[in-house]
C-alpha cells in the first residue's frame, strides 16, 4: 500500500515564501494563544487551590463585580486582537500574493478523484503529479470538472477551494528541490481520501528536461507483448477516457496516460506505481479505490500482462 | 386512574386530562417537566447512537489503509455523526433543560404554550426517526446521507448523490427544525410573559437569560436553514437549478445560506451551556456571579455578532482578501465577549469557598476545555492560519473542544446539579468523580493529538490515510481515547441507573442554591409551586430569604 | 407584560419573514445578471398581476375591519371575513392564471434559473396565502354558525396578524419580481 513516506506535509516546515509567511504567523499566533491559555489555567488552578472549602475557610465574600476589571479585560483583549489583525493583514498579503492572470503557467482541473495538470504554455498534460522549477513563482488556475474540491500542499501554499463555476488562482513556488505532498481538502465524495497529489520541485534545468520528455511522443512499443497491449488499449475502449499523446486516444475523462510509467504513484496516491501494482489496479480497481470511475474491464491474465507491458513503455 | 389536572390558571383554559400512570401518560403529557425529561432522554439516546457512529469511525481510522468499513459506509457514518450530534443531541439537550427549568426558575406553572411544547418534542423525534430511516433504505438508491453534515452543493445534488440519503437528510432536518422553532417561540413567550411578580428582566437567573437570548437566535436563523433545505429539495426532486453550477446555479449560494444559519447554530449550541455554568459556579463558590450585567450583556453581543461572521467558514473559497478581512475582524471581535465570560466565571471563584462536587468539577473542566477550544477558534479567525488549518484535523479538534469540552461538559455539570431536583435523588458523587476523570482523560487523549495531525497535513472527512510518519501512532492514540470516552459514558449511565433507584434523598435544596427551582419539592409537584412562589426582590430570592439582614439589594448598595 | 399569544405569533411571523428573505436573496442573486431565455422582463404580466395584487392588499383592510367589528361585538363580522376570503381567493386565482400561462410557454421550475427562483418564491408565498385562507374560512364558518363567542380575541388577532404579514411579503415580492424589470427597462 502507499508509502513508506519519509516526509510529512508539515505546515510548519514551509518550503516557499508564501508558506513561510503563513507559518511565521501561525507560530506567533500559537505562542500568543498559548500564553493566554497558560494565564487562564493558572488563574483557575490558583482559585481551586487557594479558595477550596476546608475547615477554617473564611465565609465567601458576597461581591458582585468591578467595573474597572471588566473594562480591563475587555479593552486589553481588543488591543491584543488589533495587533494580531495587523500581523494578519500583512501575512495575507505575503502569504497569498495576487495570482489571477489571463495566461496561467499551470491549469489544474480537479475531477472526482484525480488531478488533471495542464501546462498551457507548452501543451503538456499530466495527472496527479505536478512538476515545477525551483525558485520560480508560477501562476496556477484552478477549475473543477464536477464538485467542490480543494488544493492543499501545506509546505508550499495556502489551501484553496476549487469551486465549479468560480475559477480560483494561486501562486505556486518552491524554494528548494523536493517532493511536497498534497491532498484534496474539501470532501468531494466517495474517494476523497485518495485524491492526493505530489508537487515535485526540480532545479530549472532538470525541470526543462522533464518538460521536454513530457512533450515528446512516447516511444513506440517494441516487444510483442507491448504491441499486443497497445492493441488491447485501443480495442478495450481505454481511449474513451484516457489520452495518450500522439495517438488517437485524446479523452480527458480519466487521467492522461502518456507518461504514466514515469509517475511515482497511481490512482492519485492510492498505490505506489510499480508494474505489479499497475496490474493489480487494472485487475480490480475497486479493491484499491472502491467507487472510483475506473471500470473493471474483466481482463484475462494474458491481456492484463500485455496491457501492463504496453503501459510500462509510456515513460 | 390518576387524574393529572393541568393548572387552570393558564388564561382561563381548563383541560383536565385523565391519564393512566405509567408510560402512556407521558406520551400524552403537556407538562413541561415531563416534556423536558423526554427531550433529555431522547437526546441522550441519540448521543449514544452518534457516539457509536464515532467509535466505528475511529476503528476505521486506527490504522492506515484500513478496510473495516468501505468508504461509502464511512462517509455515511461521519455525515450522520455530525448531523445527529448537532440536531438530535446538543440542541435538544439544551432545549430539554430549558423546557424543564425555565418555568421553575421564573416561578411559573408551565410554559406559555404547553401543547406546542409537546408538539415540538414529538415533531423533533419524528424528524430524527425519518433521518435514521435512511440507513434502512437499501438497494442502489439507498443508504444514509453521505455528503457531510453541511452537505455542500453540488456534491449534494442528484447528479453526485444519487441515493435518497440527502433527501432524508433535508426532510428530517425540516421536521427537526419545526420542533426547534416551536420550542424557541415557547421559551421566549414563557420568559417574557410568565415571570413571577418581582422578577424583572434584570433579575432573571442567567440560565434563563441565556436561554432567552438563545431562543431569539433560533427564531431568526432556523428559517434560513429551512430555506436552504427547501431549495436543495426542489433542486433534487423537481430538477431545479439553485445550486447546480453547470446549469447557471451557484455552489457558493449554498455555502452562504447554510453558514448564515450554521454559524449562529454553533452559538445556539453553546449559549445555554454558558447559562448552566453561570448557575453552577456561583453556587459551588458560595457567592454570586461576578459581573452579572457584563455576563448578560456579553451574551447579547455574542448573539448579534454571531449573525455577522458566517463567512469565516469560507476563507478557503477564494472570495477575496477584503471579504475575508471583514469576517475575520468580526470573528475576532466575538472572542472578546466570550473572554469576558471566562474571566467573570473565574473571578466568581475568588474569595469564595469552593465545593468540588462532580457538578463543579465538570464546570471547571468546561472552563479549561472551552478555553482551549475558543482559543483555537481565534486561531481560525486569523485568515492565513485558516488557509492552512481549515478542513484538516485541526478544525476537527477545535469543534470537539468547544462542543464536547464546552457544551457536553456543561451539560454533565447541569445533570449532576439538577438531577436531584428532577428525580428527588442525588447522583453518586463517587461514581461521578470516576465519570469526570475518565471523561477528562479520554476526551483529551482523543482530541488533543488531532491538533497535531492537522498541522501534519491530515485532511478531514477521509475514510483512510497513507502511512505518513506519525499518522498511524497518533490516530491509534486518538482511537484509544475514544474508547476510553465511551467507557466514561458507560460509568455515567450506571450512575444514573443506580441513583434513580437507590440514590440518597435530595430534599428541596441539597446544594444551598438560591434560584426559585430550589424553593419547591424535589421532584416538583405537578403545578410547580403548590405553596406559592417566594417573594422576589433580587437575583437570588432564596439567599434574600435566608439572609434578611444582608439581602443582595442591601449588599449591592453597600458596595456602591 | 405583553400578551403571550401576540408575542408567539409575532415570533412566528419574524421567523417566516427570514425564510422569505432568503428566498428573495436567491431570486435577486440570480437576477442581477439575467441569462437567456424566459425572464421576469419577458414572461410576466405585471399589470394583470397588479389588479390581483390590489385584491390581496384590499383584503388586509377587510380583515382589519372584521377584527374591529369582532372587538365591538357587531353582527357583520361574517361579511368582512367573507370579503377577505373572496379577495384572497381572487389573488390566488390570478396567481394560478399567471402560472398556467407560464407553463404553456414552457417556463417551469426546471426550465431555467428564472423558473426555479420565480416559482419557488411565489409558490411558497401562495402556499402561505392558502394556509391563511383556510384559517380565515374556518373563522368565517364559525361566524356564520353564530359561535364567534367561542373565539378568543387573541386567536382572531393572531390570524389577522398572519394575514397582514402574508400581504406585506407580497408587497416586497411584487416589487422585486414584477416592478424591478419594469423600472430597469424605463431607466435603461
Amino acid at each position: 500500500m502507499p508509502g513508506p513516506y519519509s516526509a510529512n506535509a508539515f505546515t510548519l516546515a514551509p518550503a516557499s515564501p508564501q508558506a513561510a509567511a503563513i507559518s511565521r504567523l501561525f507560530v506567533g499566533t500559537l505562542i500568543f494563544l498559548g500564553v493566554v491559555l497558560a494565564l487562564v489555567t493558572l488563574l483557575v488552578l490558583y482559585a481551586i487551590i487557594r479558595y477550596r472549602d476546608r475547615p477554617g475557610a473564611p465565609e465567601p465574600r458576597q461581591n458582585f463585580g468591578s467595573r474597572r476589571l471588566e473594562t480591563i479585560w475587555t479593552v486589553v483583549p481588543i488591543l491584543l486582537l488589533i495587533v494580531l489583525t495587523a500581523f494578519m493583514a500583512y501575512a495575507m498579503h505575503t502569504g497569498d500574493p495576487a495570482a489571477a492572470v489571463d495566461d496561467p503557467d499551470l491549469r489544474i482541473v480537479a475531477h472526482q478523484w484525480w488531478w488533471e495538470i495542464y501546462y498551457p504554455k507548452s501543451g503538456v498534460i499530466a495527472a496527479n503529479e505536478i512538476h515545477i522549477p525551483v525558485g520560480h513563482s508560477l501562476s496556477v488556475e484552478l477549475r473543477s470538472a464536477d464538485v467542490i474540491h480543494d488544493f492543499w500542499v501545506p509546505q508550499l501554499a495556502r489551501k484553496i477551494d476549487i469551486v465549479p463555476g468560480h475559477p480560483n488562482y494561486l501562486r505556486l513556488q518552491a524554494d528548494h528541490p523536493g517532493t511536497y505532498l498534497g491532498a484534496c481538502a474539501e470532501f468531494c465524495g466517495t474517494e476523497h481520501a485518495w485524491m492526493r497529489f505530489q508537487v515535485i520541485a526540480q532545479p530549472p534545468d532538470k525541470f526543462a528536461e522533464w518538460l521536454r520528455a513530457q512533450k515528446a511522443a512516447p516511444a513506440a512499443p517494441t516487444s510483442p507483448e507491448a504491441i499486443q497491449g497497445a492493441q488491447i488499449f485501443a480495442d478495450r475502449t481505454c481511449a474513451n477516457c484516457h489520452r495518450v499523446s500522439h495517438t488517437v486516444a485524446s479523452a480527458s475523462i480519466g487521467p492522461d496516460l502518456t507518461h504514466v510509467a514515469g509517475r511515482r504513484m497511481l490512482a492519485a496516491g492510492a498505490l505506489e506505481n510499480t508494474p505489479a501494482n499497475l496490474g493489480a489496479w487494472l485487475h480490480d480497481p475497486d479493491e484499491f479505490k472502491p467507487g472510483s470511475h475506473m471500470p473493471n474491464l474483466q481482463l484475462s491474465k494474458n491481456d492484463l500482462n500485455a496491457l501492463v507491458a504496453y503501459l510500462e513503455t509510456l515513460k | 386512574m390518576k387524574e393529572a389536572a393541568i393548572p387552570d390558571a393558564l388564561e382561563g383554559e381548563s383541560f383536565a386530562v385523565e391519564a393512566r400512570e405509567g408510560w402512556l401518560s407521558w406520551v400524552a403529557s403537556v407538562d413541561h417537566k415531563q416534556v423536558g425529561i423526554m427531550y433529555l432522554l431522547g437526546a441522550f439516546f441519540f448521543f449514544i447512537v452518534g457516539g457509536i457512529l464515532a467509535l466505528l469511525m475511529r476503528v476505521q481510522l486506527a490504522v492506515p489503509d484500513n478496510r473495516f468499513v468501505t468508504p461509502e459506509i464511512y462517509n455515511q457514518l461521519f455525515t450522520m455523526h455530525g448531523t445527529t450530534m448537532v440536531f438530535l443531541v446538543l440542541v435538544p439537550l439544551l432545549i430539554g433543560f430549558s423546557t424543564y427549568l425555565v418555568p421553575l426558575m421564573i416561578g411559573a406553572r408551565d410554559m406559555a404554550f404547553p401543547r406546542l411544547n409537546a408538539l415540538s418534542f414529538w415533531v423533533q423525534i419524528f424528524g430524527g426517526v425519518m433521518l435514521y430511516f435512511s440507513f434502512a433504505t437499501g438497494g442502489v438508491n439507498g443508504g444514509a446521507p453521505a455528503a457531510g453534515w453541511f452537505s455542500y452543493a453540488p456534491l449534494s445534488e442528484k447528479a453526485f448523490s444519487f441515493s435518497r440519503g440527502v433527501d432524508y437528510w433535508a426532510l428530517g432536518l425540516l421536521a427537526i427544525g419545526v420542533g426547534t422553532l416551536g420550542a424557541a417561540i415557547n421559551i421566549v413567550a414563557t420568559a417574557i410573559c410568565l415571570r413571577a411578580p418581582g422578577m424583572t428582566i434584570r433579575r432573571l437567573p442567567l440560565f434563563v437569560w441565556m436561554t432567552l437570548v438563545n431562543a431569539w437566535l433560533i427564531v431568526l436563523v432556523m428559517p434560513i436553514l429551512n430555506a436552504a433545505l427547501v431549495m436543495l429539495l426542489i433542486d433534487r426532486q423537481l430538477n431545479a437549478y439553485f445550486f447546480r453550477p453547470a446549469m447557471g446555479g451557484s455552489a457558493l449560494l449554498w455555502q452562504h445560506v447554510f453558514w448564515a444559519f450554521g454559524h449562529p447554530e454553533v452559538y445556539i449550541m453553546i449559549l445555554p451551556a454558558f447559562g448552566i455554568i453561570s448557575e453552577v459556579v456561583p453556587v459551588f463558590s458560595g457567592k454570586p456571579i461576578y459581573g452579572y450585567e457584563f455576563v448578560a450583556a456579553s451574551t447579547v453581543a455574542i448573539a448579534f455578532l454571531s449573525l455577522a461572521v458566517w463567512a469565516h467558514h469560507m476563507f478557503a473559497v477564494g472570495l477575496g482578501h477584503t471579504f475575508d478581512m471583514f469576517f475575520a475582524v468580526c470573528s475576532m471581535a466575538i472572542a472578546v465577549p466570550t473572554g469576558v465570560k471566562i474571566f467573570n466565571w473565574t473571578a466568581t471563584m475568588y474569595q469564595g469557598r469552593l465545593r468540588f462536587t462532580t457538578s463543579m468539577m465538570f464546570a471547571l473542566g468546561f472552563l479549561l476545555m472551552f478555553t482551549i477550544g475558543g482559543l483555537s477558534g481565534v486561531a481560525f479567525a486569523v485568515v492565513p492560519v485558516d488557509w492552512q488549518m481549515t478542513d484538516s484535523y485541526f478544525v476537527v479538534a477545535h469543534i470537539h473542544y468547544v462542543l464536547f469540552g464546552g457544551t457536553v461538559f456543561a451539560l454533565f455539570s447541569g445533570v449532576y446539579y439538577w438531577f436531584p431536583k428532577i428525580s428527588g435523588r442525588m447522583l453518586s458523587e463517587y461514581l461521578g468523580k470516576w465519570h469526570f476523570w475518565l471523561t477528562m482523560v479520554g476526551f483529551n487523549l482523543t482530541f488533543m493529538i488531532q491538533h497535531v495531525l492537522g498541522m501534519l497535513g491530515m485532511p478531514r472527512r477521509v475514510f483512510t490515510y497513507p502511512a505518513l510518519p506519525g499518522w498511524e501512532a497518533m490516530n491509534l492514540l486518538s482511537t484509544v481515547g475514544a474508547f476510553l470516552l465511551a467507557f466514561s459514558v458507560l460509568i455515567f449511565m450506571i450512575n444514573l441507573a443506580i441513583s434513580l433507584r437507590t440514590g440518597e434523598a435530595a430534599g428541596d435544596n441539597p446544594w444551598d442554591a438560591w434560584t426559585l427551582e430550589w424553593a419547591t419539592t424535589s421532584p416538583p409537584a405537578a403545578e410547580n409551586f403548590p405553596l406559592g412562589v417566594p417573594p422576589v426582590h433580587g437575583r437570588r430570592p432564596l439567599w434574600d430569604l435566608a439572609h434578611p439582614d444582608r439581602t443582595d439589594e442591601m449588599l449591592m448598595k453597600l458596595a456602591g | 407584560m405583553p400578551d403571550k399569544n401576540k408575542l408567539g405569533v409575532g415570533l412566528f411571523i419574524l421567523s417566516e419573514a427570514n425564510f422569505f428573505l432568503i428566498l428573495l436573496v436567491a431570486y435577486v442573486y440570480f437576477h442581477l445578471q439575467p441569462g437567456q431565455g424566459p425572464s421576469a422582463a419577458n414572461s410576466l404580466h405585471p399589470l394583470r398581476m397588479l389588479a390581483f395584487s390590489l385584491c390581496l392588499f384590499l383584503s388586509s383592510a377587510t380583515v382589519y375591519l372584521a377584527g374591529r367589528s369582532f372587538k365591538r361585538g357587531r353582527g357583520n363580522v361574517w361579511l368582512w371575513l367573507a370579503l377577505t376570503v373572496v379577495l384572497g381567493a381572487l389573488f390566488l386565482f390570478g396567481q394560478s392564471r399567471e402560472y398556467v400561462g407560464l407553463f404553456a410557454h414552457g417556463v417551469t421550475v426546471s426550465s431555467n434559473l428564472f423558473g426555479t427562483t420565480f416559482f419557488t418564491l411565489t409558490g411558497f408565498h401562495g402556499l402561505h396565502v392558502l394556509v391563511g385562507l383556510c384559517a380565515l374560512a374556518t373563522l368565517l364558518g364559525v361566524a356564520l354558525t353564530g359561535r364567534l363567542g367561542c373565539i378568543k380575541p387573541a386567536g382572531f388577532e393572531a390570524i389577522s396578524m398572519y394575514w397582514h404579514f402574508v400581504d406585506a411579503v407580497w408587497v416586497v415580492i411584487f416589487a422585486v419580481v414584477y416592478l424591478w424589470p419594469l423600472i430597469a427597462r424605463m431607466t435603461a
